[in-house]
C-alpha cells in the first residue's frame, strides 16, 4: 500500500496540474523557509553539510502533501488523527489540518488554548484562511526563499485602513506610533510561546514571555520578537559548528496570534514609555547568546 | 385624502411591529421547537458559542457565532472572568444584541463544562444588560439530534445602534462574598469532593471551600444528554438545599466562576429566587488569598 499517495504532488497534478505545479515550488512543499532561516550560520562548507545530512532527515521530511490538508490530518510525531470527512476530499478544514503542523504556536495563541484569551479575530469567528490566501498554502508559481518573499501576505491594514479609526485615541496613537511600531508590538494581547535551547543536550524548554525590541529585518521598526531556539551546538552533532553563528540574532520578528484591540499598552502610554520591562535589555539578552542580539535592543522614550 | 386612508394603517402596523416583536415571550430553557419556530424573528438573535471551526460546519439558520473565549476571558491570572466593561458592552453592540433583543445561547453539550458555558453565557448578557437571555435546552447536539434545519452561512450580524449598560447585582466580588459568610446562603457547586476538601484543581491553591457554605453540584443539573433535567426535579434540589424563601439572599461559587453558572441560571433565571449573584473569580481567587477562611473534611 502506498504510504502517502500524495506526498508527490503529480497524482493530484493529473487533474490540478496549475496547482500542483505551483504546491511543487512552494513553502509548504520544499520547506526552503527552514534553511533559509539557518543558513546565514553557516560557512560555505557547512551549508552543503547541512544540505546534504540534515536538511533531508529533518526539515524537509516533514513537508506537506496534498492529502494533508484535504482529505486527513497531517501525521505529527508519527499519529495522525485520521480522515477529515470520511473518505472525501475537503476544500479546508483548519482545525484540523493547519492546527496540527502550526499547533506548536500559532494555533494554540490563536484560540487562547495557550492559556491567555483567544484573537479577537478567532472569537469573531474567522480561522486561518479568512486572513491567509490560497496562494500561501499553494503557492503562485515563484520559487521563494521564504515566508518574506511572497507576494500576497496577511496585512492588518487591508481590514483596517489607518485613518479610518473610530476613536480619536486610536488615530492619534496609530499617527505617532504607525511607521515606529508593528501593529502587534500593541495588540498582541499577552505572553506568546518562546522555544529555548534546542538540541543542548539537556533538552528543548518552552516558556510564554513577550518581548519588546528592534525589528532583525527592520531595524527602525519595533516589534514582538519571539526567540528562536538554535544554539551554538544544534547541529553539533552533524559536524556543524556554525562558523557564523553570530550573523543572525537568536531573537526573531513574530506576529502573534493573540490579537486584540485593547491591551495595556493601548490602555497606558506609561507601560512602554515608563515601565519599559517588556522590552529586550542587556541584561535580560540569552546567556551565551548571539552577539547579534545587542543590535535588536530598543529603549523607549521616557514621558517626562 | 385617500392616499392618507392608504398609508395609515401601514404605518399603524409598520409601528406597531418592533412592539409585537420585543413583547416576544422567550423561555429560559428553549427547546428546539421554539427555536425552529421563531429563530427567523427579527427580535430573537442566536449566538452559538462553539468554535468558528465547528459553526462553519453547520449551524442553526440565522445564528451568529461569538466563541466562548469572547465572553469569559483571562483577567489578572484568574480564568473565566467577565471582559472589563468597555469590551463586553462593545462584544454585546457588535453582536448585534440591544438590550430588549431575546438571545438564544446555542453550543455544544456533550460534558459539564460544555452546558455550564451555555449558562455562563446567559449570566454574562444578563450583567451585560440584556434583559432576555434562554439557553437551548441540550445545546446544538439536541438541534442535530432532531434533525432541524442547519445553515454554513457566515452568520454575521450587523452591529446594535446602541450599548447596554451592566447590571452589577449580578455579580458578587470577594469583599462582599466574605461579608456574607454565615449570613447569605453560600453555594458550591463544586462536586462533592472538592466541596469536602479531598480534591482540588492544581490552579487553586488550597482545598477546601467557604466555611458555612453548602453543596450543590452544577453537574447534577443536567441529564446524561446535556438536556436540563425536569423542572420538578430542579425545584425539589434547589429547595432542600437551598430552600423554598425566593427572596433569600444566594451567592453561587465554584473554582472558576464557570460551574456556578448552572446553579446561578436555574435559580435566578429558571426558578425565580431574586437575590442570586455569581461569585467570579470563585475559588481560585479565594484560595490564593492566605486571609479568605476555608474548611474542610466536614460536611456542615
Amino acid at each position: 500500500m502506498e504510504k502517502r499517495p500524495s506526498g508527490d504532488p503529480s497524482l493530484c497534478g493529473q487533474c490540478h496540474d496549475e496547482i500542483a505545479a505551483n504546491f511543487r515550488k512552494s513553502l509548504h512543499y520544499t520547506t526552503t523557509g527552514l534553511k533559509s532561516g539557518v543558513s546565514p550560520r553557516f560557512s560555505k562548507e557547512e551549508a552543503g553539510t547541512f544540505a546534504g545530512k540534515v536538511f533531508p532527515k529533518a526539515c524537509n521530511s516533514c513537508h506537506a502533501s496534498c492529502g494533508d490538508c484535504h482529505l486527513k490530518s497531517p501525521a505529527i510525531g508519527g499519529v495522525s488523527a485520521g480522515l477529515l470527512q470520511r473518505h472525501r476530499f475537503v476544500k479546508r478544514d483548519e482545525g484540523k489540518t493547519c492546527a496540527l503542523c502550526h499547533g506548536g504556536r500559532v494555533y494554540p495563541e490563536f484560540t487562547g488554548e495557550y492559556g491567555g484569551t483567544p484573537d479577537v479575530h478567532y472569537q469573531k469567528g474567522m480561522i486561518c484562511l479568512d486572513c491567509h490566501s490560497k496562494s500561501e498554502s499553494h503557492g503562485d508559481g515563484s520559487v521563494q526563499a521564504s515566508r518574506q518573499e511572497r507576494k500576497e501576505r496577511p496585512s492588518c491594514a487591508k481590514c483596517h485602513p489607518p485613518g479610518k479609526e473610530t476613536s480619536e485615541k486610536a488615530k492619534s496613537a496609530h499617527a505617532v506610533h504607525g511607521t515606529k511600531l508593528s501593529c502587534s508590538a500593541c495588540h498582541s494581547a499577552g505572553p506568546y510561546r518562546n522555544c529555548y535551547d534546542c538540541h543542548l543536550g539537556k533538552g528543548a524548554e518552552a516558556r510564554p514571555g513577550f518581548i519588546l525590541g528592534r525589528n532583525p529585518r527592520d531595524p527602525k521598526t519595533v516589534t514582538t520578537l519571539r526567540v528562536i531556539p538554535t544554539v551554538r551546538d544544534t547541529f553539533a552533532s552533524a559536524g556543524i559548528r556554525m562558523e557564523k553563528y553570530d550573523a543572525l540574532p537568536n531573537y526573531w520578528g513574530t506576529a502573534p496570534h493573540n490579537i486584540k484591540k485593547r491591551t495595556d499598552r493601548t490602555r497606558s502610554c506609561e507601560s512602554c514609555h515608563e515601565e519599559k520591562e517588556l522590552f529586550l535589555r542587556k541584561e535580560v539578552l540569552l546567556p551565551g547568546g548571539s552577539k547579534a542580539n545587542e543590535g535588536l535592543i530598543a529603549v523607549p522614550k521616557s514621558l517626562k | 385624502m385617500k392616499l392618507w386612508k392608504r398609508v395609515l394603517p401601514i404605518l399603524v402596523l409598520a409601528l406597531a411591529l418592533p412592539a409585537v416583536s420585543s413583547a416576544l415571550d422567550l423561555p429560559k430553557i428553549v427547546n428546539t421547537d421554539w427555536l425552529e419556530k421563531n429563530g427567523a424573528d427579527p427580535a430573537v438573535r442566536i449566538v452559538d458559542i462553539r468554535k468558528p471551526e465547528e459553526f462553519k460546519a453547520g449551524h442553526v439558520p440565522g445564528a451568529i457565532n461569538v466563541f466562548y473565549g469572547a465572553w469569559a476571558v483571562k483577567r489578572n491570572n484568574l480564568d473565566n472572568q467577565l471582559p472589563e466593561d468597555e469590551e463586553l458592552l462593545e462584544l454585546v453592540q457588535d453582536s448585534g444584541i440591544e438590550k430588549t433583543t431575546a438571545v438564544v445561547i446555542v453550543g455544544k453539550a456533550d460534558t459539564t463544562t460544555d452546558q455550564v458555558n451555555l449558562t455562563r453565557v446567559a449570566w454574562t448578557l444578563r450583567y451585560a444588560g440584556v434583559a432576555k437571555v434562554g439557553v437551548l435546552d441540550g445545546g446544538f447536539n439536541k438541534w442535530s439530534a432532531d434533525k432541524k434545519p442547519m445553515s454554513t452561512d457566515a452568520g454575521k450580524a450587523a452591529a446594535a445602534k446602541g450599548k447596554t449598560s451592566p447590571n452589577r447585582p449580578y455579580l458578587a466580588a470577594k469583599e462582599d462574598v466574605l461579608a456574607k459568610v454565615g449570613k447569605a446562603t453560600i453555594v458550591d457547586t463544586r462536586m462533592p469532593d472538592f466541596f469536602f476538601g479531598v480534591s482540588k484543581l492544581p490552579f487553586v491553591a488550597r482545598a477546601g471551600r467557604i466555611p458555612q457554605s453548602v453543596n450543590l453540584p452544577s453537574a447534577w443539573i443536567f441529564t446524561k444528554e446535556g438536556a436540563f433535567k425536569p423542572m420538578e426535579d430542579l425545584e425539589a434540589m434547589a429547595a432542600g438545599v437551598v430552600g423554598k424563601d425566593k427572596a433569600a439572599e444566594v451567592l453561587v461559587y465554584c473554582d472558576t466562576g464557570r460551574l456556578a453558572s448552572g446553579w446561578w441560571f436555574v435559580l435566578s433565571e429558571v426558578l425565580g429566587y431574586g437575590n442570586v449573584r455569581m461569585y467570579d473569580g470563585s475559588s481560585q481567587e479565594w484560595a490564593a488569598d492566605a486571609k479568605a477562611p476555608m474548611v474542610k473534611y466536614t460536611w456542615k
